[in-house]
């Protein structure tokens, strides 16, 4: 990284006192350590709009918010706007009724919306939709169990805020045909559908997978430099396409073919890591919509912290001279230290918002089934993935899909919200999710419909280990070539648009999009320009776990702070509850889990691994 | 698994509103500081106060979620209301704006929480009219009382909207653990699932996810329950 960490400036580091510190019992100068436990609530609150803030932050999307909260923390004084009525900017979950409302802004290019375009809206039947009973993420998510976040969520708190749900059931389309995803030794060696070879060379490559870090393995990874992951993983492994599918598109969950072998192989790792940390499944995902959800239990972190809050409420211009920042509203507000704004809520007439070559487009649908067949048991939502090629337009980059049933909080009974992505830029991207959606659409159609006959011999059955029977999926797939379903699905709601964002595919977004060291011109003819010193965080990328979100909120916070040492480095007190022996594991060592238990997961992970096929 | 084993723990999500400085926090630290029942010490955390206590058969756990200075600019997030079972709507007696604002949350909370929310209204700060005899006897407002809104008042629109109605005091305690028990009773006893946080024994039960307890390596089965 070319990037040099500024020196903390004396400012910085003598900074106004934290949270705890400005409490009274801890003016005896202890350092404190601890958050104590009526921190929040003994702040008296001044009714007047806040005159005077550190740090001013525009937009409350979740890289955002979790900057406020740690920013917050920390002891700046923070103020955090955003020009919507509605939380989250540009990961929000909306209402039906709100999102008509942002495709009818989105077209319009009105301020407060860029970062998007060309959004299609198609309701039916609008008489048929409730808005409330819906909450549509712009942005969806999933997290890994084993991930930066899920830390951060457990450390700060925040988790207390939301529920949780897992999600286990990852799908590859292969064939014309949905193969469920093999990761457990037991999946692998009751799947009849690979031949014992397969089963053998899959076994080899997740233990490799594990002892990736090993000089022997990793100058194996280096003769293959100039290979591609598909290559290797061939050349290698003996694998075969469909099994080196499942492993780069739907375990690594990667959105284009063009990946590094380190890279290709870090994500299918941070899956096989996540798997048994808080159960048998890789990802979680948070009830009642993703990272607008999430983005909301920053924001209360931070509000908990002092931090205030206003809605509807747009930056117009900040002055670096006289350093205030004006609002739609006609309010204004000084800024001692630093203003960060979201793209989309860039002031009118913004001359430096980051320039976005990349693209994300999104076809986001309800329809009237309730997709069970393709959820684990007990769970509401699946991930389905359409691999390089697999579609009749050939398309070049993956079309991934979330599914989300009526059991995530989002859609009512019996229907469920598909979201369909893919880099793929254009037209060409449009096609390439209408015809994906085709294929869901068959697909469900086919594995709902009552009376639908399969010739199938009792070797076409398979039994699980914890009892459930599944059916051979090969066998279905080529049934499913000849089928034609009885009924029409029912779509009662689409929406499709395409996203730009700086942030490149896989990228984890680099300090540099932060610089701000150059100095611009903060005045031109017309005027002062309004965000000549204003700090742009980023659209929100291309991935589909929340990888790569708290890293761009530390960039961010060290951009303003000089270092991250301190981010959210509080310790709540712990709440004892009632002895309580479930609580008392929150707020162990949440710092260590990632380091320690990773070495002790992958040593469990590799016993398991040990036997002979 | 915990002390208060053979009875059931009800988790009650109860939210606070009303105008700032009406004593909405002064309120919930006098319920929560005031060591209700066996419990020893208040339990704060920074993410939402919590208070056990029993009615009859049944331990009540309030979860109490304070504003946090978001609703000051009409900013609460709709997170707030969410699964909420309980709110206590707080005016101050004294000011008459705080009670037309209370209206408005009551009409908020119609609007955003869930159907069925238990309702109380609570007009606050109840010490500053103990001295007005006069008021005791007619419960008219006279003019020299600092009272600006009258017990009748309260009770109209606690009626009109079906809600349960206080005067109370956080600086004297008066009618605090009066209200909360009150809402307590008023919880229906299955109404746990999908409420706020079902305790934790029982929460996988309902696809929930407690990420303060990861399972061990070696315990593979823990998720099948």
């Amino acid at each position: 990284m070319s990037y040099v960490t500024e020196p903390r400036r004396p400012s910085m580091v003598d900074r106004r006192p934290s949270m705890a510190e400005r409490r009274p019992s801890m003016a005896n100068g202890r350092k404190p350590s601890v958050i104590p436990q009526l921190a929040g609530i003994e702040k008296p609150i001044s009714p007047q709009t806040p005159e005077t803030c550190d740090v001013l932050i525009c937009g409350t999307g979740l890289v955002e918010s979790i900057l406020a909260a740690a920013l917050a923390w920390q002891g700046s004084n923070v103020l955090h706007v955003d020009s919507n009525p509605y939380y989250g900017d540009t990961c929000a979950t909306l209402t039906i009724d709100q999102l008509k409302d942002w495709v009818h802004s989105v077209n319009q290019h009105t301020p407060g919306f860029q970062g998007f375009s060309k959004a299609l809206l198609y309701i039916p039947r609008p008489q048929d939709l409730v808005s409330r009973d819906y909450g549509i993420d712009l942005t969806p998510r999933v997290v890994f169990a084993r991930s930066d976040l899920m830390s951060l969520l457990t450390k700060s708190r925040v988790h207390m805020y939301l529920e949780f749900q897992s999600l286990s059931n990852f799908h590859t389309f292969e064939n014309d045909s949905f193969g469920k995803l093999q990761t457990s030794k037991e999946d692998i060696f009751t799947d009849q559908s690979l031949s014992l070879a397969t089963k053998r060379h899959l076994m080899k490559f997740l233990k490799f997978i594990f002892e990736y870090d090993s000089l022997d393995n990793l100058a194996l990874v280096e003769s293959y430099k100039d290979k591609s992951i598909q290559d290797f993983l061939q050349d290698r492994f003996k694998l075969d396409g469909p099994q080196i599918n499942e492993l780069v598109y739907s375990l690594g969950l990667s959105a284009s073919p063009d990946i590094s072998i380190p890279e290709g192989l870090s994500r299918i790792r941070r899956y096989l890591v996540s798997f048994n940390v808080l159960g048998q499944f890789p990802v979680l995902f948070s009830k009642y919509g993703g990272p607008g959800e999430v983005s909301q239990g920053f924001c209360r972190s931070a509000a908990v912290a002092g931090s205030t809050y206003k809605l509807n409420c747009a930056l117009q211009s900040f002055d670096p001279k006289t350093k205030l920042a004006k609002f739609s509203d006609g309010t204004s507000a000084h800024v001692t230290e630093k203003v960060v704004c979201s793209p989309s809520q860039a002031p009118p007439h913004a001359s430096y918002v980051p320039e976005m070559k990349y693209e994300i487009t999104r076809l986001i649908t309800v329809v009237k089934k309730s997709c069970r067949e393709w959820m684990a048991e007990n769970e509401t939502a699946a991930i389905v993935v359409f691999p390089t090629a697999s579609l009749s337009t050939n398309n070049k980059y993956p079309v991934q899909v979330l599914i989300m049933g009526a059991g995530t909080g989002t859609c009512p009974v019996n229907q469920c919200v598909w979201y369909l992505s893919t880099i793929q830029k254009g037209e060409v991207a449009r096609k390439d999710l209408e015809a994906a959606l085709l294929k869901l659409e068959d697909s469900i159609l086919r594995e709902s419909e009552d009376g639908f006959d399969v010739s199938l011999d009792p070797e076409d059955i398979i039994v699980k280990p914890d009892g459930a029977t599944v059916i051979n999926s090969v066998k279905l797939g080529k049934s499913f070539k000849d089928f034609v379903p009885k009924e029409k699905l029912q779509y009662l709601f689409k929406l499709c648009f395409t996203q730009h964002t700086a942030v490149p595919p896989f990228g984890v977004v680099s300090s540099s999009l932060f610089d701000t060291s150059a100095e611009k011109p903060t005045t031109d003819g017309s005027g002062v320009i309004p965000d000549s010193t204003v700090i742009y965080s980023n659209m929100p990328s291309t991935e589909i776990s929340y990888d790569g979100v708290v890293t761009e909120a530390k960039l961010l916070y060290e951009k303003i702070v000089g270092s991250d040492d301190d981010f959210f480095d509080v310790d709540f007190e712990n709440e004892d509850e009632d002895n309580d022996t479930l609580t008392d594991v929150a707020a162990g060592d949440e710092d260590a889990i990632i380091d320690d238990d990773e070495e002790e997961h992958s040593k469990a992970f590799k016993d398991e691994m040990d036997f002979d096929l | 698994m915990s002390a208060s084993q053979g009875r059931t723990t009800t988790a009650v999500k109860l939210v606070l509103l009303g105008e700032a400085a009406v004593g909405k926090s002064s309120l919930v630290l006098r319920f929560v500081n005031n060591d209700f029942e066996e419990n020893k010490e208040p339990t704060i955390g920074a993410a939402f106060l919590t208070q056990k206590c029993t009615i009859g058969e049944r331990t009540i756990k309030f979860e109490i979620w304070d504003t946090a200075g978001q609703e000051r600019f009409a900013s609460l997030a709709p997170m707030y209301y969410r699964n909420a079972q309980a709110a206590l709507v707080v005016y101050d007696i004294t000011k008459p704006a705080s009670f037309i604002k209370a209206r408005h949350w009551v009409k908020e909370l119609r609007e955003q929480a869930t159907k069925g929310i238990v309702i109380a209204l609570c007009g606050n700060k109840y010490d500053l009219t103990v001295n007005d005899e006069a008021e005791e006897d007619s419960g008219e407002v006279s003019e020299t009382s600092k009272r600006k809104v009258s017990v009748n008042e309260g009770q109209t629109l606690a009626e009109e909207e079906g809600l349960m109605f206080f005067e109370t005091s956080a600086k004297t305690a008066y009618n605090v653990n009066e209200v909360f028990l009150a809402i307590g009773k008023k919880i229906p006893e299955a109404s746990q699932n999908g409420g706020a946080n079902p305790s934790r024994g029982e929460s996988q039960a309902n696809g929930r996810i407690d990420l303060s307890a990861p399972v061990s390596s070696e315990d593979s089965n823990a998720c099948a329950c």
